[in-house]
Formats: C-alpha cells, sequence, structure tokens
C-alpha cells in the first residue's frame, strides 16, 4: 500500500490498492512496491526517485512559476521540486542520488497566449530541476497528446502511455 | 458549464439565471442543427476544488471526442464540447445520415460533423454571453480532440489556476426526446470575463 502520502490530507489521491491516482496541482509520496499515476496534458509530471531506499514522489505540475501565489507547493513546477527534495531528504534520501524523469507538457489544442503552458510547464520543470541539482534521466514531453503516466516505486520507471500509441517505459 | 470562481457576493445559485438564456439559445441552435429533439439544460452549478475538478465531472482517463474553442482576450475563456465515444460516433452517423462505425479512428466526415456541432453550439453561448455582457467575444476555430478527457481540461484549468484552488462548475445535460444523452458542455471563462458576468448580474432589472 502507499506508505505516505504526504502529511496532510491530499483529497485529489484516491488510493486503488497499490495505485494512486494523483490529482492536478498535487504530490505524493511513496515507496516500493507501489505506483504512482497521472493523467497529464499541458501538466508536466515531475517524478524524483532514491534508487537506494526505493523510495520517491511524483508531482502533478499545472503552471511554472509559484511567484507568491497561493496552493499546494505541487501546483507550480518550481516549489515543487523543492517540496520533493525537501520530503526526501528529511526521509534519508541524499540529493546527489536522487533521479528525475518528466513526462506531459503537451499543448492539447489552440494558438492563444493560454495554450503554450505545456511548454512554460516543461522549461520551468527543467530549471528547476537543475537549479536543486537533481539529475533528469529521461523525459517524454510536449507534442499534441494526453498521457496517462505510471510511476512504479520498485524500479523507478515511468511507463507513458496514449491513446493509439505503444506504451513506453523510461 | 464550469467557470472559475472568484471570491463574490454572487453565488451559485445567482449565476445560474445568467446562463439560462444561453442556454436556450444553445438548445434552439442545437434542435435546428439536428433536426431532432435535442434539448440543454442547465443541471447544476457547484464549487469544485481545482485538483479534484476531472474526477468530479467524470472526466479522467477514458476516451472522449472534444471539440474546443478559445476566446482570447483578457475578456475570455475556454468552452469543450465533450461526447464518449459511443455517443461521438452516434452523433456523427446521425448528422451524416449513415450507419455508425464500430471501430478505428474518426473518418474526416465523422470529425467535419462533430467539429460543427461544437462550433453551433459554442457560438449560441457566446452570441448570448455578448448579449448579457454587452461586449463583443469571438471565439477561436473549433479544434477537434481524441484524447484522454482530463488531458485536454487541464490546459483550460491551467490558464485559470493561479488565483483560485476551486471552480464552479455548472454542468449542462443534453437529452434526446426525453432520454439523456452522455455529452458535456463545459466553460471556463476568465476572471475578467467571470466579473464582467457579476456585473451584468448586479445591473439585471
Amino acid at each position: 500500500m502507499i506508505t505516505t502520502i504526504e502529511e496532510t490530507t491530499l483529497p485529489g489521491v484516491a488510493e486503488t490498492g497499490v495505485e494512486a491516482s494523483v490529482g492536478m496541482g498535487l504530490s505524493a509520496l511513496a515507496a516500493a512496491p507501489d505506483r504512482l499515476t497521472a493523467i497529464l496534458g499541458s501538466c508536466v509530471g515531475v517524478t524524483v526517485y532514491c534508487p537506494a531506499l526505493r523510495l520517491g514522489m511524483l508531482s502533478h505540475v499545472l503552471l511554472p512559476d509559484s511567484r507568491g501565489r497561493s496552493g499546494h507547493p505541487a501546483k507550480f513546477a518550481d516549489s515543487a521540486v523543492r517540496h520533493m527534495c525537501s520530503t526526501l531528504a528529511a526521509r534519508g534520501a541524499k540529493p546527489d542520488e536522487l533521479l528525475a524523469k518528466i513526462a506531459g507538457g503537451a499543448r492539447m489544442f489552440g494558438r492563444g497566449v493560454h495554450t503554450r503552458i505545456g511548454e512554460e510547464n516543461v522549461r520551468a520543470a527543467v530549471a528547476a530541476l537543475d537549479s536543486a541539482g537533481v539529475r533528469i534521466v529521461a523525459r517524454e514531453v510536449g507534442g499534441d497528446i494526453g498521457r496517462r503516466i505510471s510511476f512504479d516505486l520498485s524500479t523507478g520507471s515511468v511507463t507513458v502511455e496514449s491513446i493509439g500509441r505503444e506504451s513506453r517505459t523510461m | 458549464m464550469t467557470l472559475l470562481c472568484r471570491e463574490s457576493h454572487i453565488t451559485c445559485g445567482d449565476l445560474r439565471g445568467l446562463f439560462a438564456a444561453a442556454t436556450r439559445e444553445a438548445s434552439e441552435a442545437m434542435r435546428r442543427w439536428t433536426n431532432s429533439p435535442i434539448e440543454l439544460t442547465l443541471d447544476e452549478v457547484r464549487e469544485l476544488p481545482l485538483e479534484d475538478a476531472c474526477g468530479r465531472l467524470g472526466v479522467g482517463d477514458e476516451h472522449f471526442a472534444m471539440v474546443a474553442h478559445t476566446i482570447d482576450d483578457v475578456v475570455g475563456g475556454t468552452l469543450v464540447l465533450m461526447f464518449d465515444k459511443d455517443n461521438g460516433r452516434r452523433l456523427a452517423a446521425s448528422l451524416l445520415g449513415k450507419g455508425s462505425q464500430n471501430g478505428g479512428g474518426w473518418s474526416e466526415m465523422e470529425i467535419s460533423a462533430l467539429t460543427e456541432t461544437g462550433n453551433i453550439l459554442s457560438c449560441a453561448y457566446v452570441n448570448a454571453i455578448t448579449r448579457l455582457i454587452d461586449r463583443r467575444l469571438v471565439p477561436s476555430v473549433p479544434y477537434f480532440v481524441s484524447d484522454y478527457g482530463a488531458s485536454v481540461l487541464q490546459q483550460a484549468f491551467a490558464a485559470h489556476a493561479s488565483l483560485r484552488d476551486a471552480m464552479l462548475v455548472c454542468r449542462t445535460g443534453f437529452h434526446h426526446a426525453g432520454d439523456e444523452l452522455s455529452w458535456l458542455l463545459i466553460f471556463i471563462p476568465t476572471i475578467a470575463l467571470r466579473e464582467a458576468m457579476e456585473d451584468a448580474f448586479v445591473h439585471l432589472p
């Protein structure tokens, strides 16, 4: 079962056996053998994994930049990465051992200013991970497709599914 | 329809009235377009937490056919008409006057039929809101998307999520000859449009 999902109640997280879905703007902490999932469009799923502890987090990032705005830290790329690093460090993970993977950041429709949010989310997530010194080992981002990701805490692998395409594991 | 809510003395119930005219107009447009007794009803108005908005709307990793319009202005927003695959196929078949396809991708004719449906519906809503707030709103061309419903909605939510963590949800239902159809129309206005609608409410006779 999911060992810990933050210290606070997360209404967007629904446990279903060993798999929990992480809602928009939320994050979850879990350990092997559990899995965390998210549905992504313009949102970016950022996973940070500690192989030594087989412990990791998934943040379902909605927006690039917190800049004094309210909400759960996982809502914004910059605060999400800080939150995940500090939460994992508090559980004994060493920062230089953490491995990150990112997915999502699509432009699902449209050409207006609000439709570029996916690209901005990806840029912000990469910058935040670089700034925190967390190595990005895989990414599947951009395009105009929805993605369902499944983060396996036993291995750190992230499986990406899209409608009409073969699933990919990274 | 889904509206982003601000701190306001205007209640969810008050806002129902603002959309009654738009719903009637869209209903009439759909009857003319489909040449069938389709009726739209504003079924409920409620506020939902952002992180669970898709779940409460019953939109997750299911496959939907969607037609999205954006109104790319400060006073703007996003409209999304959603069908599950079966309902989308049935509507397209009905509009094209032929039997429903069972599987495979969407044909160009089906996409065209569904896109035009979204266009007619969205324009009816936008026209009604334009008259209400006395300001011209210009929707984009329609975008047809066949994908996870939540993937599409989150892009629309993201444009408005920085200011609040909850949204006012107004669900519009569709009925055909008394039977409920699994269609969903979601409208997410910008904060400025929301405020314009509230101002219009205050000045209603």
